[in-house]
């Protein structure tokens, strides 16, 4: 019986039981939809590199390794295993548009692939091994022959197998992309015979092209150059090709480093898997889905549970005559207690219920193939996981909820029957603190009516607050990053980058060379190497920026005409000197240090990066070599060349961020519509609580003969004065929260909050809206009320 | 002169199949400045005909006629202006607004009511001029009705409706109120009509109209009502 009173009493309280629910699925939703996406992402990543023995650290030499050094390397104590690897960004034959990071792991201990379709791995197999999502969406199968441009030479080979590899989990051609583009870059893996055939090759040509300048008769070249190719000498431009060793250990940076040089004598660029682009941005990506999924949830969380309490105290105290009639019946204080917990246990059961759906959903949006990471990781599995410490938090939330039922009648049952029996009296009026103030006496009877019933129901007030600041919160923070975002990309395409194709060269060309090719293409140029600053890895970039095709810019995104005699610290290493201090850094693979001075702060937006000019880096004596040269020749009017490792055009670079700012546009849709149901959920509940607890005073006003729309006004001026407060509140927080977003989201992009009047208007508009609506709708029900009712009992 | 007229009312409530008459076919006049009792038990639709009266609801057949404008086919608006202008009320548990002071919640009818009176003036007259700033809650249930009748006469309506306004009230209180609420009436020329279940309070009446199931049982006009004091609580 008491069962059937339960679900009738729930159905006469269905607004506010089916907000708390909402508020619940909403809370548990987010709560398990972030914490899992970052579970997810930390368990399938995770398996997907162990499946691929993904390396966990990398060595890296300009001059490249011997069979001996990888010997060597292979024999410290610690390392598990290790390989020579070779990974170089190649062209696609007949289209400069495409291109591939092309693979070689010598042994195939380390850094292997996945196959997904097709034929095994195979060390001397002459085919290509090809990413499979860049095969789909360039309608390559499986035995279609593939050419690629190497330096002037061409790889061909039919495509044995479709793959995925950790290596390139996150594919991208260098540190410019943000997001992957399958269409335009994948990569591919052949074996090390195919590569020793290439390498063969190149070198016969090379021998060839020499005997030719010797003069010696064509018909004769071939022959002398098959004699003149050594053992020795095919095995040295076998050593040039592997600049990389990969290797599986568990030891220690410091520990590897160390036995590094010591088996090899000198000291090496190690990389260990934490600083690696791809590592690093789907661990990133994690602890950002940790840190999203420990402030919104929390968010709803806490408005879920706030919500409940007032709620509760409110049926309680309506419910306080039947609470007396049960107790006077002669039910025992527990069973009524327990009849009425089961109020809370339902709304959390049945939102912890909804909740874990709206959460997997959540999840998969963000987790899947198809869904906002399906863009940027390229792995095979997708299944959905969820941290061990999400079971006990629903659970005990959902027994919080029974928990606040509990308590919320204990306190109706408090004396005897005859007590429980009275009905609820409100609060007494006191006067609070506004009164004091001098301008108070001179406002309007509706401001003060208002004002007062605010002060005098606190906990409705502090949550329809908190309600409106987490709606503007979710506002601000969703279109500001949305208005960031744009910010940046804008500054990227026109502020900075003022050249059309972006030339990579290799590593170790003759400058020479690469001075007539930097003069042809009317180009600047960079070079960035890796440097340690106290231990720290940094980027030096060594800049000639003559004719402008990039621009190096201050915190005010204003030119800098960057000096002779000092560097440039970007803005996130700014901590480390101060401007007119000296700091001193070493470059990897030398033993060289350098100490110079700091003479200005440059917005670096991709890299953490040392910068100075091309006089500067000569006058210091740092040696280096040409990196990137920057022209505003399109990518198809350069010849490839043996010094050209790749080409990026700017437009296909900048058009790889809108998958970015399509997942931006769906993540800040997301917030937007949390945001609206955030506010409509919470401010109706409040608004109807509202309602009910002043339905006396609004009767008396109709009976004295106020017209329903100055009634409704008076409850619309309610919301408007919240809304007002919960805007100016709620845009600081907004703006904090974003801030806070951006630097846990985006730390490894220098980014700053870029917020248009726009956002601003809309933010403030939408909050406005949405309370003005809820008031509008609560407001309506004031037709209804009935006077003759609601006068007839005593307060 | 007859300032109210209910000619063949009656008031259906229906729920379902059931159909409850709380008033049926009932027909009167009231004439200014007169001070009426209704009288009647619990059910006997005395509350129903104060809130046609009163504005307070609608009925479902005949016409209700106040200063000679026909009030039962007024709509929501008209009917909220009929009770700003033509009506006070006084209610068995006062109603005053809790979160104004007793001053606001008499100067809160001047928003609505174009001859106000002064609020401060009618505090006065009440004698709570001391009580100008403190909340309803603080004041006594004696207190609040006279504050109830200061709002409602502040209004200046033509008619004062008053139900059973000493019943939340000890005797006593609710003599003094009884009193208070007439010298008032009678010192503002008002109409009073009071809803009540008191024998004691109909004493003092000219007209002592009596209610049961729903009809009429009598009207009686008293040629010499008592006052407050001559009656025996």
């Amino acid at each position: 019986m008491l069962l059937r009173k339960l679900l009738r009493t729930a159905w006469s309280y269905k607004a506010q039981f089916i907000s708390m629910i909402i508020m619940m699925t909403l809370g548990i939703g987010i709560f398990l939809g972030f914490n899992m996406e970052w579970k997810t992402i930390e368990y399938d990543v995770g398996n997907f590199f162990e499946q691929t023995k993904y390396a966990d650290y990398r060595l890296y030499s300009e001059t490249g390794f011997t069979k001996d050094d990888l010997e060597k390397i292979a024999s410290i104590d610690g390392v598990d295993a290790a390989t020579r690897y070779l990974s170089v960004n190649l062209e696609i034959k007949g289209d400069s548009k495409k291109a591939l990071a092309l693979d070689v792991s010598e042994n195939y201990t380390v850094s292997q692939f996945t196959l997904m379709d097709g034929d095994g791995y195979d060390e001397n197999g002459d085919g290509i091994w090809l990413s499979d999502k860049f095969a789909k969406l360039n309608d390559i199968r499986i035995g279609d022959t593939l050419t690629l441009e190497f330096q002037g030479l061409d790889i061909s080979g039919k495509v044995a197998g479709l793959i995925k590899s950790g290596e390139h989990m996150i594919c991208l051609a260098d540190s410019n992309q943000v997001m992957p583009d399958f269409n335009t870059f994948g990569f591919a893996y052949i074996s090390p015979a195919k590569l020793g055939e290439i390498i063969r090759e190149r070198a016969l040509n090379t021998v060839k092209d020499e005997l030719k300048k010797a003069g010696v008769p064509d018909e004769m070249i071939n022959e002398q150059a098959e004699k003149m190719l050594t053992d020795e000498a095919l095995a040295e431009a076998a050593d040039k090709a592997f600049l990389q060793i990969n290797l599986l250990s568990a030891l220690e940076k410091s520990e590897l480093e160390d036995a590094v040089k010591e088996k090899l004598g000198k000291t090496l660029m190690v990389v260990p898997k934490e600083d690696h682009a791809v590592y690093k941005e789907a661990m990133g990506e994690a602890t950002e889905g940790k840190a999203m999924g420990s402030i919104l949830p929390v968010l709803f969380l806490a408005i879920a549970i706030l919500t409940m309490v007032t709620t509760m105290h409110r049926i309680s105290t309506q419910e306080k005559t039947q609470i007396g009639v049960l107790k006077a019946l002669g039910f025992k204080n527990r069973t009524i207690l327990l009849h009425y917990s089961f109020y809370g246990l339902f709304i959390g059961v049945v939102g912890a219920a909804l909740g874990g759906v709206l959460g997997y959903f959540v999840c998969k949006m963000v987790m899947s193939e198809n869904g906002m990471m399906g863009t940027y990781f390229d792995m095979p599995d997708w299944s959905a996981a969820t941290p061990a410490f999400c079971y006990p938090i629903v659970a005990g939330t959902v027994l919080l909820l029974a928990l606040i039922s509990f308590l919320s009648v204990r306190v109706q049952l408090r004396g005897t029957a005859a007590d429980a029996l009275r009905p609820y009296t409100p609060k007494k009026m006191k006067k609070s603190v506004l009164e004091k103030l001098p301008f108070f006496s001179g406002m309007s009877f509706s401001t003060k009516w208002n004002l007062r019933d605010l002060m005098r129901h606190k906990s409705r007030f502090a949550m329809t607050l908190v309600g409106i600041v987490g709606c503007m919160i979710l506002l601000v923070g969703g279109l500001g990053m949305r208005d960031t975002m744009a910010g940046f990309l804008d500054l990227l395409d026109n502020g900075i980058s003022h050249y059309a194709t972006k030339v990579n060269i290799v590593e170790n060309a003759e400058r020479e060379k690469v001075d007539k090719l930097i003069a042809d293409l009317d180009g600047d140029w960079e070079s960035y190497s890796g440097i340690s600053i106290d231990g720290y890895t940094a980027t030096l970039d060594i800049v000639c920026n003559e004719n402008g095709r990039f621009r190096i810019i201050d915190e005010n995104n204003k030119d800098i005409d960057l000096r002779d005699d000092g560097v440039y610290l970007c803005l996130r290493l700014a901590d480390r000197a101060k401007i007119g201090e000296y700091i001193e850094f070493s470059p990897y693979g030398g033993e060289e240090a350098y100490r110079v001075k700091v003479v200005g702060y440059n917005r670096s937006i991709m890299t953490e990066s040392v910068t100075m000019t091309d006089k500067y880096a000569d006058e210091l004596g740092i040696k280096y070599s040409v990196s990137a040269v920057y022209t505003n020749k399109d990518s198809s009017e350069i010849p490839s060349s043996e010094l050209i490792s790749g080409k990026q055009d700017k437009r296909q670079l900048m058009d790889s961020f809108q998958s970015f700012v399509s997942i931006m546009d769906s993540m800040v849709f997301i917030l937007v519509v949390a945001a609206v149901i955030l506010g409509i959920v919470v401010l109706y509940n409040l608004g109807i609580m509202s309602y009910v607890e002043r339905s006396r005073e609004l009767a008396t006003l109709k009976v004295l003969g106020f017209r329903n729309k100055k009634i409704g006004q008076l409850l619309i001026s309610q919301n408007i004065w919240l809304t007002v407060i919960g805007v100016i509140l709620g845009l600081p927080a907004g703006l904090g929260t974003l801030y806070w977003m951006l630097t846990a989201l985006a730390g490894e992009y220098e980014m700053k909050l870029m917020l248009g009047p726009l956002t601003y208007s809309v933010s403030i508009l939408l909050t406005f809206s949405v309370s003005l609506l809820v008031g509008w709708m609560v407001a309506r029900k004031n037709k209804k009320i009935d006077m003759v009712e609601a006068l007839k009992n005593t307060e | 002169m007859a300032i109210v007229k209910f000619d063949n009312v009656s008031r259906i409530y229906t729920s379902g199949d059931h159909e409850l008459r709380a008033l049926d076919h009932v027909s009167f006049t009231l004439d200014e400045g007169k001070f009426v009792v209704i009288l009647g038990p619990s059910g006997a639709g005395k509350s129903t005909l104060l809130n046609l009266l009163g504005g307070l609801d609608s009925p479902s057949e005949g016409t209700i006629t106040v200063s000679g404008s026909d009030i039962s086919k007024l709509t929501d608006n008209e009917l909220a202006d009929y009770r700003a202008s033509t009506v006070g009320f006084v209610f068995q548990f006062y109603n005053l607004i809790p979160t104004l002071t007793v001053y606001e919640n008499v100067k809160l009818v001047s928003e609505i009511s174009e001859n106000a009176l002064g609020a401060k003036d009618m505090i006065g007259k009440v004698g709570l001029l001391d009580h100008l700033n403190n909340f309803p809650s603080e004041l006594s249930g004696g207190e609040q009705q006279r504050i109830s009748i200061a709002r409602a006469l502040c209004k200046n309506p033509k008619i004062l409706l008053c139900d059973e306004p000493t019943g939340a009230l000890d005797s006593e209180t609710g003599v003094m109120v009884l009193k208070l609420l007439l010298d008032m009436a009678k010192n503002y020329g008002k109409t009073i009509v009071i809803v009540t279940h008191n024998q004691n309070i109909a004493k003092m009446a000219d007209v002592v109209i009596r209610v049961k199931n729903g009809k009429i049982r009598d009207i009686t006009e008293q040629e010499n009502p008592l006052s407050a004091d001559e009656v025996e609580w």
